[in-house]
């Protein structure tokens, strides 16, 4: 579904290194690894943000539909929530239907500053989906949130997972329980500048536990 | 409180404006002289112009130049702002450029206007808004610059088209400096309108001082100066602050669920 090659990126001093990712329909993948490793970074070459990467190390990605659910919410401040589902592209209804789909029916009118946090979250995450996505682009979903809004959040995730089996997914994360619940691949970026290992099973905790265990010590 | 921003209250202007009437009262009456008429001369000389059409006639003259002059210079202005600072390139090339133009003298650009295109309207609008256009740049171009990456990419993500940027992404964030650029610009084209007038123009009000100028006219002088004072205030109450107020509420929400 798309390929992408980075030669390798530098802000004043290497981050990543030489890497090859390619995302199929219904991959689930979590990518992990130390704080400012560069998963940030790798996240946003993926979803075409980074302008030093050239087209032609890029294969698939102009047909492709991508929701970014950031770090912050990123939902235009002056606008309302209903209005910030608009300017994506979705229709009044399909704009409900998502806010309902999120647990914010009745707050389409509310501008993004005068929601909490999770709130706020879970709007940005209907604007991703209000793009009907092809692939989904989670960062730290689920950090600062306190238990249950994590909880809520996850099973809203997992629930959206579920009901769009082609969606590729990927989402960064630093637990390892995520990967067992969320993903059937696992990223894990390493090293200066960072390299990208991967595995296909993770199914079992155990084991997840033993592969996290050794690529952590590099 | 802080003093250097806070507005003052309303009655300070309902005390210091009739004091300084009074005091001009006063010396008026003390010094006799035609060369400084009373409050109420000055009135008189209102009332008679405006009855006679001339006051609205001039003021309507100078105010659709201020305000041609004025959308022009935003427009322009605004739009070489973006550029200069949302390109590099573009900036190294046209900010010496700017530098000149901020120190030319308003006078300097008005004389040249007219001499190369002759005493027509055209070159009057020209000469206002070539003045203009370079603080609006300058103040636009800050604004370009401190525009939120993070809102960029989200942007970039979602694919806006170039309009939408502008009228969503960009417009309300530059709104702060666009108002800055709005009353700096009001406040001097309507003084640069006003040379232009007494230069070149056979109307408006800055033609009218001309001609109460030549014969010592102090009463009219003073006339049309309240006059236009007036008008501008009321673009300031009546538009400028009322916009402002509007454009801004999203910024403190109050919050719900915080």
């Amino acid at each position: 579904m798309l390929e992408l090659r980075i030669a390798g990126r530098d802000f004043g001093q290497p981050v990543l290194g030489e890497i090859f990712v390619g995302i199929e329909r219904g991959d689930r993948i979590c990518l992990m690894g130390p704080s400012g490793i560069g998963k940030t970074t790798l996240l946003n070459a993926i979803a075409g943000l980074d302008k030093s990467i050239p087209e032609s190390a890029v294969l698939g990605r102009e047909v492709l539909r991508v929701g970014y659910l950031f770090q912050e919410h990123r939902l235009l401040p002056w606008k309302s929530l209903m209005s910030n589902l608009r300017l994506v592209g979705a229709s009044k209804r399909e704009a409900e239907e998502l806010l309902m789909r999120v647990g914010l029916t009745g707050y389409g009118a509310y501008l993004p500053d005068q929601l909490s946090l999770g709130m706020a979250r879970r709007a940005a995450l209907a604007r991703c989906l209000a793009v009907k996505p092809d692939l989904l682009l989670l960062d730290e979903p689920f950090a600062s949130l306190d238990p249950i809004m994590v909880a809520e959040l996850k099973a809203l995730v997992s629930g959206i997972l579920d009901a769009q089996p082609d969606m590729a997914m990927i989402c960064v994360t630093h637990d390892d329980k995520d990967v067992v619940s969320l993903a059937n691949r696992l990223w894990y970026l390493n090293g200066k500048p960072a390299s990208l290992q991967w595995t296909d099973t993770v199914g079992d905790p155990q084991r997840l536990e033993e592969l996290l265990g050794r690529l952590r010590q590099g | 409180m802080n003093v250097g921003t806070a507005r003052p209250p309303v009655w300070s202007y309902w005390i210091v404006l009739p004091g300084l009437m009074m005091v001009w009262a006063m010396t008026a009456g003390y010094l006799g002289s035609p060369l400084l008429p009373g409050p109420m001369e000055v009135l008189d000389t209102l009332v008679r112009e405006s009855s006679s059409g001339q006051l609205w006639m001039h003021l309507g003259a100078t105010l659709s130049r201020v305000i041609l002059a004025f959308s022009l210079a935003m427009l322009l202005g605004t739009a070489i702002g973006l550029v200069l600072g949302r390109s590099r390139t573009f900036n190294a090339l046209f900010d010496p450029l700017l530098v000149l133009m901020l120190n030319l003298p308003a006078l300097v650009t008005i004389i040249l206007m007219y001499v190369w295109f002759g005493l027509v309207e055209a070159a009057a609008l020209m000469a206002v808004v070539v003045n203009k256009i370079p603080n609006v740049a300058v103040t636009v171009r800050e604004g370009a610059r401190s525009l939120d990456y993070r809102l960029e990419q989200m942007a970039s993500v979602y694919r806006f088209s170039l309009w939408q940027r502008l009228r969503d992404v960009w417009m309300p964030q530059l709104f702060p400096y666009l108002m800055v650029a709005t009353r700096g610009g009001l406040a001097l084209i309507w003084k640069i309108v006003l040379v232009v007038e007494l230069l070149g123009r056979s109307n408006g009000v800055g033609f009218q001082l001309h001609m109460a100028f030549q014969v010592f006219d102090v009463s009219a002088i003073l006339a049309y100066s309240l006059a236009f004072i007036a008008v501008v205030q009321l673009i300031e109450l009546a538009i400028l602050q009322p916009l402002e107020n509007r454009s801004s509420r999203w910024r403190q929400p109050e919050s719900v669920h915080a």
